[in-house]
């Protein structure tokens, strides 16, 4: 009960010592021995001069200290989760519709927690790419540019020519090169695209990876769709992933939780490209979710509020909250939640 | 002009050169070199000369160099051990991201930093702490089981220096009580009693060594621990040949006398006791209670054979000593207490890599002084071969228990 008053408590410190998860209590009294008064610096110059966290210590507890600068990164978590590009629609001799797309590939630093840099490899210098959408039918021709010093590719999960796949051989992008992808989106569901170059671990892990979204030909029931990259960041390059989350900055949905509507339909893309770690996966608090897997049929196959992912695979969920309050949704390896993939629905 | 002038000056009567040579004091010729290589090694590491081969930039580096444990509070002293600076992002424990402060956040070359975890550890367990720098590398920092880190209160002072106390003193002491015995035996068997010091204190040394060069790896690596025992140790070879020089000169003697050998002896072993209870202590701190007690037993059973190898060289005077086998006790077994203290509240990796530098010199010294003592009085014989090797059979057998 504690735990949700201090939740509700605008204005007070943003991250997870909201949760209460740790004894804050304990670390508060011993910390009152003053060993640490006033001049311990919590915001060097690598943490987003923004928030000073000195009021972390009063509580203790799990959670990263700093802000992440989205604004410095070029993305910002919260966006991304809304962001479904349709690409530039024409039609072509035959009507049919035409989506295009350009992307460019180059590497960039990335703040994937608060003062933690990573050197990502970018589609258009966002972690996750672009998510790309398209109807079921629809022809996507993506004029792929790579603009760093590896060869890249844009794989997509779907049904394509052979010459279309996106792997070394048939459709690699050398440095500087451009190549165009040409297919019709098909068959409907939540699908994915990621960088195919060798060696293919590096190529995912560094960052290049994004949604693929393909709607039925009728579409769906009107809802509030979301889309969430499950990855995780080996910021030592050691094969082991240091930071998790969901799209890219750790407890980003912890800082600004999800801001929903009781009563509306959630509609939520997931995809996990979590490399090194042989499974992701997502639990909702105080609810469950119609699963859709790979969200390539209309009618759910589950009601659950548990769904375990190994990499590429993805599915579509829906869900409703009949009430408002603050409900937490995380990965359930507790080791990815307290490495960062934890968050949070505020419904309103 | 000048050189006319100065070969006029070494060629007078009242100038002889060989007295102007005489005129440098020794220390200045121990020391010059030492301070040579001090200016080289301070040369070696400002330039950096193989900097320019690396064409990256370096990665981080960060060494936890003490720990202290309060009730629900991790604190960690940590120090810059790169050639860049480093920021310190992020801190986890046992795999989760955790509340922290960093003081500072940013740590210059070699700067050290305070960072303060409120956590709610448990007692016995182990901890795994690691610090994410902003270059996304991870400093990892194992606990292996977590106890309180004493007060610096007066019991816990009074725990540490009984510690001290029974692995130092009281083992020498009844060493000791071999003289009367020793004062009996015939001259082959004293010969052979200060050849068995003599293996004893090879023994120790490559103990000492040994123990110096394991903590000098644990040691940031720019702080240089080997070179901090290596140093350690010259300076005292110097300091005491110096020290020996002066006091034979003035005694018109050769050597230091029974007396002041056993002395010597106490000093070199009383040194290396202080790295014993040094060791005694920092498992004790650092949560391994059984191995810092095995480490109390070994000492115990080794140290007594300590007293004997004192005792050794006062068996060929017929002169009183007794207050002076108080004092030799004190001497040799008195610096495990001072050890236990150091070891417990303050020690770090470098400052024992250099404390054991300093103990191992002080052996080698005495190992000398004793071999010199030994040869001067009829050489290698079988009774001093026989000393030496039983020396250090008995050194390792009871050394055993204390592995």
């Amino acid at each position: 009960m504690r735990d949700r008053r201090e939740l509700a408590e605008p204005g007070r410190r943003r991250f997870l010592t909201r949760l209460g998860m740790a004894g804050g209590a304990g670390g508060a009294a011993v910390l009152g021995r003053g060993v640490v008064a006033g001049g311990a610096e919590t915001a060097g110059p690598d943490h987003d001069g923004g928030t000073p966290v000195h009021g972390a210590m009063d509580h203790g507890g799990l959670g990263t200290v700093g802000t992440v600068d989205h604004a410095r990164n070029g993305f910002d978590p919260s966006a991304i989760l809304t962001d479904f590009d349709g690409g530039a629609v024409s039609r072509d001799a035959a009507g049919r519709t035409v989506r295009e797309y350009e992307i460019v590939a180059f590497p960039r630093r990335i703040e994937v927690a608060p003062g933690v840099f990573f050197e990502a490899w970018t589609y258009n210098g966002r972690v996750p790419g672009p998510t790309i959408r398209a109807t079921e039918g629809d022809r996507v021709r993506i004029t792929f540019r790579n603009g760093s010093p590896h060869p890249h590719t844009m794989h997509f999960h779907g049904i394509h020519p052979a010459e279309m796949d996106g792997v070394p051989g048939a459709g690699e992008a050398q440095p500087g090169e451009t190549f165009v992808y040409d297919f019709v989106a098909e068959p409907f569901g939540t699908h994915l695209y990621h960088c195919h170059s060798s060696p293919l671990k590096s190529h995912i892990h560094r960052g290049l990876y994004g949604a693929f979204v393909v709607d039925p030909p009728g579409g769906r029931p009107p809802a509030h769709e979301m889309v969430m990259v499950l990855n995780g960041f080996d910021t030592d390059f050691d094969g082991s992933n240091e930071v998790y989350a969901a799209n890219t900055v750790a407890f980003a949905y912890v800082d600004r939780p999800i801001r929903l509507r009781a009563g509306e339909l959630q509609r939520l893309h997931l995809v996990n490209v979590t490399e090194f770690d042989p499974v992701n996966s997502l639990h909702l608090h105080a609810n469950f979710f119609q699963l859709y897997r790979t969200g390539t049929a209309l009618t759910p196959s589950e009601l659950t509020d548990t769904v375990t992912m190994g990499q590429a695979e993805r599915h579509m969920l829906e869900f409703t909250y009949r009430a408002p309050g603050r409900f937490m949704f995380h990965a359930h390896q507790t080791e990815f939640v307290e490495l960062g993939w934890m968050s949070f629905f505020e419904v309103t | 002009m000048s050189v006319t002038s100065r070969t006029g000056a070494e060629t007078g009567p009242d100038r002889p050169a060989p007295a102007r040579r005489r005129a440098v004091p020794l220390w200045a010729i121990v020391a010059g070199p030492l301070v040579a290589a001090a200016v080289l090694l301070l040369i070696l590491v400002r330039a950096d000369p193989l900097s320019r081969l690396q064409r990256a930039a370096p990665l981080d580096a960060v060494a936890v160099e003490r720990t202290v444990l309060d009730p629900g509070v991790i604190r960690l002293q940590v120090r810059n051990d790169g050639t860049a600076d480093v920021t310190l992002a992020q801190v986890t424990v046992d795999d989760a991201f955790w509340q922290h402060t960093a003081e500072p956040r940013t740590l210059g070359r070699l700067d050290t930093g305070t960072v303060i975890i409120p956590y709610p550890w448990e007692e016995g367990l182990p901890l795994r702490i690691a610090l994410l720098t902003a270059t996304g590398v991870l400093v990892e920092h194992e606990i292996e089981a977590a106890t309180l880190t004493p007060d610096l209160g007066t019991s816990a002072l009074g725990d540490y220096a009984l510690a001290g106390v029974a692995i130092g003193v009281v083992p020498v002491a009844l060493g000791l009580l071999w003289l009367p015995a020793l004062r009996r035996a015939r001259r082959g068997w004293l010969r052979f009693f200060l050849a068995f010091t003599l293996g004893l204190l090879a023994f120790l040394l490559a103990e000492t060594t040994r123990e110096g060069l394991e903590q000098a790896g644990e040691a940031p690596a720019r702080l240089l621990g080997v070179e901090l025992f290596a140093g350690g140790l010259l300076v005292v070879v110097a300091a005491i040949a110096w020290l020996s020089h002066a006091l034979s000169a003035r005694a018109g003697e050769a050597g230091p006398g029974a007396l002041g050998l056993a002395y010597l002896i106490a000093l070199g072993i009383g040194l290396h006791n202080l790295g014993e209870g040094l060791a005694v202590a920092s498992a004790v701190a650092t949560g391994e209670v059984a191995l810092g007690t095995a480490l109390l037993v070994g000492f115990a059973a080794h140290n007594t054979t300590e007293g004997l190898a004192i005792a050794s060289p006062l068996g060929t005077t017929a002169s009183p000593v007794a207050r002076h086998l108080v004092a030799l006790a004190l001497v040799a077994g008195g610096p495990a207490v001072l050890g236990a203290w150091v070891g417990a509240f303050a020690v770090t990796p470098a400052g024992a890599a250099l404390a054991f530098g300093v103990a191992a010199g002080a052996i080698a010294s005495v190992l000398w002084a004793v071999g010199r003592a030994l040869g001067a009085d009829g050489g290698l014989d079988g009774p001093v071969a026989g000393g030496f090797a039983v020396g250090v059979a008995v050194m390792y057998a009871t050394g055993l228990l204390a592995a």
